[in-house]
């Protein structure tokens, strides 16, 4: 399905120039530094000049005076109080009384943080396979294409779903290594291999029209090994591929993340992140909205950015390419 | 996706109790009862079982009530009388003789089983009934292991259990205790006890016309999973004393796989006149609001709380688990359950009479609850809390790691395991976490029920252990134990009630936090409602006013 | 063509029997799930539980396990599940048609919907409104599908339900189209917008760089220098062209909606179709349903793939020789 020709080694340079000729992807990348700064640096930013609540901080008891008036942060009949315009609680609280903004900054760390490592996991994974695959050819293919086949195979959902339940009771424990069952690993390990197919593959196909180009062939021929040849000369040149799928696949999983959550099985409680930010306000969705509506908003926010970007730069670097990844 | 804690009780059963207020449990004084007409109903999904063997949740139990009977029942009737016992197919309360050990009842002649069998109910169809359950897996076996020779029937030694003697032809059936047990009418008051026809295979047959019998006013014409239940008139039944109700409407129609959102706009629209399951928690304020006389809150016998396991630091130490109950804001978590429960601190709830007495042993006090942690010497010690995933008790359990960290306890996380495995794995001693959150519905309303299952420190077992505190107080077991040979009655309550303070305050293996109570929301035209703790509402009591 | 065709049957059921032994050994590892447990319910003895073990064959080798369940499901038929001892393969059944018929719905709308913006977009390449349909398009495809689900849910059905314009709109569940087709259709049209809005823009953006691939190659330009109206050019030569990437994607793409994407939008709209099946089976850690459900959904997967790349081969004949 990707019949991209390689791109030159001034690829980069021009793909830049014309990325900059590219309204929407500066506008995305602004974006997206802004999501990112309001995240990270933001966030404790804010909790110490705005608003001393911290993301875990609850208030059920609490009340704040409004307009002269004492306001509970949570009724009786446990409906907390909504957005308005005010330091604290400037969203809204959720059922523990919390503060809602304060908890979608941090819980974007986390989105993003899931996102971005699961996504550079699999594309390191992916591109190890694929060239390994290729180049090797042989048993070696055969093996991973089955490999990948069968991941590619199962519906995606029910892959992660099984493997976090099957993590989530006691952890994975591989030799040494021992991560516990609450640990962020184990949602960012689950989405990375959920998706390695949907990159290995394409990535396969380039290198193996690689292999039959004569500068591949001039290496073998002046005598470097499988390893430089694979390092030094396919990595390079499937490397505007794997960086285009990097920014769409980070696309991809955070929507993951959230949809893993919204099924209980992603990022576990306590550490907010978008994704389960909606899964418990969903639960009040009707006397308390704003708990659901307000991380879907930044989740979209971010993902577009995400994809304009991504789009743009498959636009600069590889017309011709066509990723996607159904969420 | 989690499911809702509130409206889900599987696994647990609720009985109702009328918990004194006679008018919040039996709604609707529109007049007389009218016969008559097709009930309206929906359940999310299917009831766990329409076999009285086999089936141990509110829903089941909520239909078999309407379907079949057994030997006894707890009155049918709403308000603080609920666990009252009375006899049902016996002509009268048993006779208790040799010390306790032994109940001998007499079985009315003119209760006909319906189509196909349509005969008399004998004294042999309850003896095959419990030895039935040996054979089918059943959940309730637990309740008659106490009766003479089930244990060698258990093991198929024996033909028939001993300590059961029927005799169709005098009408009569004793049933011979190991042990004496104020507590075995209860037992012969729930469904597994109901009467079913000998010869019933060894299955369930739930989904078997055949065999899916009745006793009651109602049978199950038909029941097809996930899509709908019908019940319709039993033309064999008669009423065989004033008190056996005898069915208002015609007939039941419910439909399987309405969710409570679906329920709630059905209701209103005029749909739906009855939803088995309790209205989500967000929506119940507005809708009490806009029909007051068609919102109700019942009030369930159970108990909601979180459950130190006293074999794992630091929860090993009495003044850590004292800590916790110091550190807890009661009105904060019932704020959680949607303002739906009554904050308590006590074992059994409110519904069980005069065994529930109210103790304040532990006020909301966080310096207090900080300072014995330090005297513990468990500052900083890591604690894992698990929770299940059905809403809101995730909220409850990070509410509770707010509070654990606050006292200097050093939180590692908390974990969410789907409701349908969660309870199995807190009752096996390798899936017992350090501290989880727990509930109880009772099983028949009574304080046995609470105590003897979740304290008694004799019945720690590896798997299957109800125990989950692992209390195991020698004082406390013994209390216990004394208590369950008690007749039904106020010395007993009285003495349940002086165990429940002493467990919280020698042992206090729980943090109790709330009773739960039952949001219900109706169409205008359904009335009659009564709310009993083992059966939610009475079915054959429901009433439709003619439009 | 018939050899290529039966290698890929035997790839399916190679890669069917694969997954199945996957999902089992999964399941069968995770602690805590021990389904006698949930058998034996509150008050169970150890007796009990032994007898449930030895009725259910947990006491058999896995292997002797996993030959029973593959023989209840596809010999015997009978498979009955953990959680509430129902029979598996009608709740099933009950379920495809639910399903069918809100992917097929949906298909249709995004497939109009995504092929009309992606021509729009692709004549007018470069101008404001190439640019506008693309952000849009890309803003289909970020949305999260059930949290568009949950939130048009809440405001059409509920916040705004008095409004004349929304009050027709149910708040979910499914009527079968043979009982009533129009509250069948009423019942799905929120579903059906959910689940096209998340794939409209992605066509979108396939049929117009193809379009835009297409206009340039020789044949369209002969046609054009022949004198065929552009329109005409358009219709006869370029979109049947441009079309084929969209065909194999559309392959790829419904099996991948009905093989798993419905696990997220099915509970949300309680349609109880075979994603929500297959949602509360995972939840439930509920073997049986489960490896069914996820024999059907890679079944999918694989057989949409298999016919997708049947039809580019037929499509395209260039490429049969290769």
């Amino acid at each position: 399905m990707i019949d991209a020709p390689p791109v030159a080694a001034g690829g980069f340079r021009t793909a830049l120039r014309r990325l900059r000729r590219n309204p929407a992807a500066i506008v995305s990348a602004i974006v997206l530094l802004m999501i990112v700064f309001a995240c990270f640096p933001g966030a404790p930013l804010w909790v110490s000049h705005a608003c001393n609540h911290g993301p875990s901080d609850q208030n059920i008891q609490g009340t704040i005076t409004e307009n002269g008036h004492k306001v509970p942060v949570v009724r009786n009949d446990g409906t907390p109080i909504g957005p308005g315009l005010r330091a604290c609680y400037l969203l809204g609280a959720d059922s523990n009384g919390r503060d809602l903004f304060v908890r979608i900054l941090y819980g974007g760390r986390i989105s993003l943080e899931v996102g971005f490592i699961s996504a550079i996991v699999c594309v390191t994974v992916a591109l190890v396979l694929g060239i390994l695959s290729a180049y090797a050819g042989g048993v070696t293919d055969s093996a991973i294409s089955r490999l990948l086949d069968l991941i590619w195979s199962f519906p995606v959902y029910l892959l992660a779903v099984a493997l976090a339940t099957a993590f989530a009771v006691h952890g994975i424990a591989v030799g040494p290594i021992h991560v516990a069952s609450t640990s962020l690993a184990i949602p960012i390990v689950v989405i990375a291999i959920v998706y390695v197919p949907y990159v290995a593959r394409p990535i396969r196909g380039q290198v193996l029209s690689l292999r039959r180009m004569e500068f591949i062939e001039a290496a073998v021929a002046s005598g470097a090994g499988p390893v430089k040849i694979m390092l030094a000369e396919l990595l390079p040149n499937v490397a505007s591929m794997a960086l285009v799928f990097l920014t769409l696949i980070v696309a991809t999983n955070i929507l993951t993340e959230a949809a893993l959550s919204f099924l209980g099985v992603g990022v576990p409680l306590l550490t907010p992140s978008w994704g389960n930010i909606i899964e418990q306000g969903y639960q009040t969705i009707v006397t308390a909205p704003w708990l659901t509506i307000a991380p879907g908003l930044a989740i979209m926010i971010t993902v577009v950015s995400l994809n304009v970007l991504g789009d743009a730069l498959r636009d600069a670097l590889d017309p011709h390419a066509r990723l996607r990844i159904r969420n | 996706m989690r499911r809702i804690l509130i409206s889900v009780a599987v696994l647990l059963l609720a009985v109702s109790a009328g918990c004194g207020s006679g008018s919040s449990s039996s709604a609707g004084s529109a007049g007389a009862p009218v016969d008559g007409g097709t009930l309206r109903g929906a359940i999310p999904d299917n009831p766990d079982h329409l076999d009285t063997g086999i089936s141990f949740a509110v829903e089941g139990w909520e239909l078999l009530e309407a379907t079949n009977n057994g030997l006894l029942t707890f009155k049918k009737a709403g308000g603080g009388q609920q666990s009252v016992i009375e006899p049902d197919i016996a002509t009268a309360m048993p006779v208790v003789t040799d010390n306790g050990r032994t109940y001998t009842f007499q079985v009315r002649k003119n209760v006909m089983f319906s189509p196909p069998v349509n005969r008399a109910v004998r004294p042999s169809d309850f003896q095959y009934a419990i030895e039935r359950l040996f054979h089918v897996g059943s959940p309730g076996v637990g309740f008659y292991t106490n009766i003479v020779g089930a244990d060698a029937y258990a093991a198929h030694h024996a033909s028939h259990i001993s300590g059961i003697v029927a005799n169709d032809k005098t009408g009569t059936i004793a049933f011979h205790l190991v042990k004496p047990d104020g507590a075995f009418l209860d037992d012969m008051a729930i469904p597994f006890a109901f009467a079913v026809p000998t010869g019933m295979p060894y299955k369930d047959i739930s989904t078997d016309p055949q065999w899916r019998v009745a006793t009651g006013p109602y049978m199950v014409k038909t029941y097809t999973p996930k899509q709908q239940i019908v019940l319709v008139r039993n033309p064999n039944f008669h009423q065989w004393t004033a008190a056996s109700p005898k069915g208002h409407v015609n007939e039941v129609d419910i439909t399987i796989g309405t969710t409570p959102e679906q329920a709630v706009n059905e209701t209103i629209d005029g749909q739906l006149d009855w939803y088995m399951e309790a209205v989500p928690p967000d929506r119940f304020t507005a809708l009490r609001a806009q029909y007051p006389k068609q919102t109700f809150l019942f009030p369930r016998n159970n108990v909601t709380y979180f459950s130190m396991n006293t074999r794992k630091p630091p929860f090993d130490k009495l003044a850590v688990r004292q800590a916790v109950n110091y550190a807890i804001d009661r009105n904060a978590l019932v704020k959680i359950f949607g303002g739906q429960g009554i904050p308590s601190e006590t074992v059994l709830p409110p519904g069980f009479g005069s065994s529930y007495q109210e103790h304040h042993l532990y006020p909301h006090d966080l310096a207090k609850a900080k300072q014995l942690i330090q005297q513990a010497g468990a500052t900083g010690a890591s604690v894992q809390i698990w929770t299940t995933n059905a809403d809101p008790a995730p909220k409850a359990a990070e509410y509770l790691a707010s509070a654990l960290s606050q006292i200097g306890l050093n939180v590692t996380g908390v974990k969410a395991v789907d409701d349908s495995v969660y309870w199995d794995t807190l009752l096996t001693q390798s899936g017992d976490p350090q501290i989880a959150f727990n509930h109880f519905d009772q099983d028949f309303p009574e304080g046995e029920d609470f105590i003897d299952t979740t304290l008694n420190g004799e019945h720690i077992v590896n798997v299957g252990n109800n125990d989950v505190s692992n209390t195991d107080d020698p004082t406390l077991n013994a209390m216990i134990d004394r208590t369950k040979l008690m007749p039904l009655g106020a010395a007993r309550n009285a003495q349940w009630a002086k165990i429940d303070a002493y467990f919280m305050q020698h042992d206090a293996g729980w943090a109790p936090f709330l009773h739960l109570e039952q949001a219900t929301f109706v169409s205008p035209r359904l009335h009659g409602l009564i709310f009993t703790g083992s059966y939610f509402e009475l079915i054959p009591e429901m009433w439709l006013s003619k439009q | 063509m018939v050899r290529l065709l039966l290698g890929r049957l035997a790839g399916l059921v190679a890669v069917l029997v694969a997954i199945s032994v996957m999902v089992f050994v999964i399941f069968n590892v995770i602690p805590g799930g021990d389904p006698a447990l949930r058998l034996a319910g509150r008050h169970p003895t150890q007796q009990n539980i032994r007898q449930i073990r030895h009725d259910w064959g947990f006491d058999q080798p896995l292997y002797t396990q996993y030959f029973d369940m593959m023989n209840h499901l596809f010999i015997e038929r009978d498979l009955i599940s953990y959680q509430d001892q129902t029979p598996v393969l009608p709740a099933i059944r009950r379920g495809i048609p639910r399903t069918l018929s809100l992917a097929i719905g949906a298909a249709l709308i995004w497939m109009i919907f995504g092929i009309t913006i992606g021509v729009l977009s692709g004549l007018y390449q470069g101008r404001w409104l190439d640019r506008v349909l693309t952000v849009v398009a890309l803003a289909g495809v970020s949305i999260p599908i059930f949290w568009l689900g949950a939130v048009l849910l809440y405001l059409l059905t509920y916040k705004y339900h008095s409004w004349p314009v929304f009050s027709w709109i149910p708040p979910g569940g499914y009527v079968p189209f043979t009982q009533d087709p129009a509250g069948w259709a009423t019942h799905l049209f929120l579903p059906w917008i959910t689940l096209a809005v998340v794939s409209i823009g992605f066509y979108a953006r396939v049929v117009r760089n193809s379009l835009l691939d297409t206009r340039h190659q020789d044949y369209v330009r002969t046609a054009k220098a022949k004198g065929l109206s552009p329109s005409r050019v358009l219709v006869r030569h370029t979109l049947r062209t441009c079309l084929i990437p969209v065909v194999t994607l559309f392959g790829l793409d419904f099996g991948a909606v009905v093989g798993g994407t419905v696990i997220l939008i099915e509970p949300i709209f309680g349609l109880e179709g075979v994603g929500q099946y297959a949602q509360e089976s995972v939840a439930h850690l509920d073997l049986p349903p489960l490896m069914a459900l996820t024999l059907y959904g890679a079944f999918f997967v694989v057989f949409f793939n298999m016919l997708a790349d049947l039809t580019y081969l037929w499509l395209d004949p260039r490429s049969r020789t290769t």
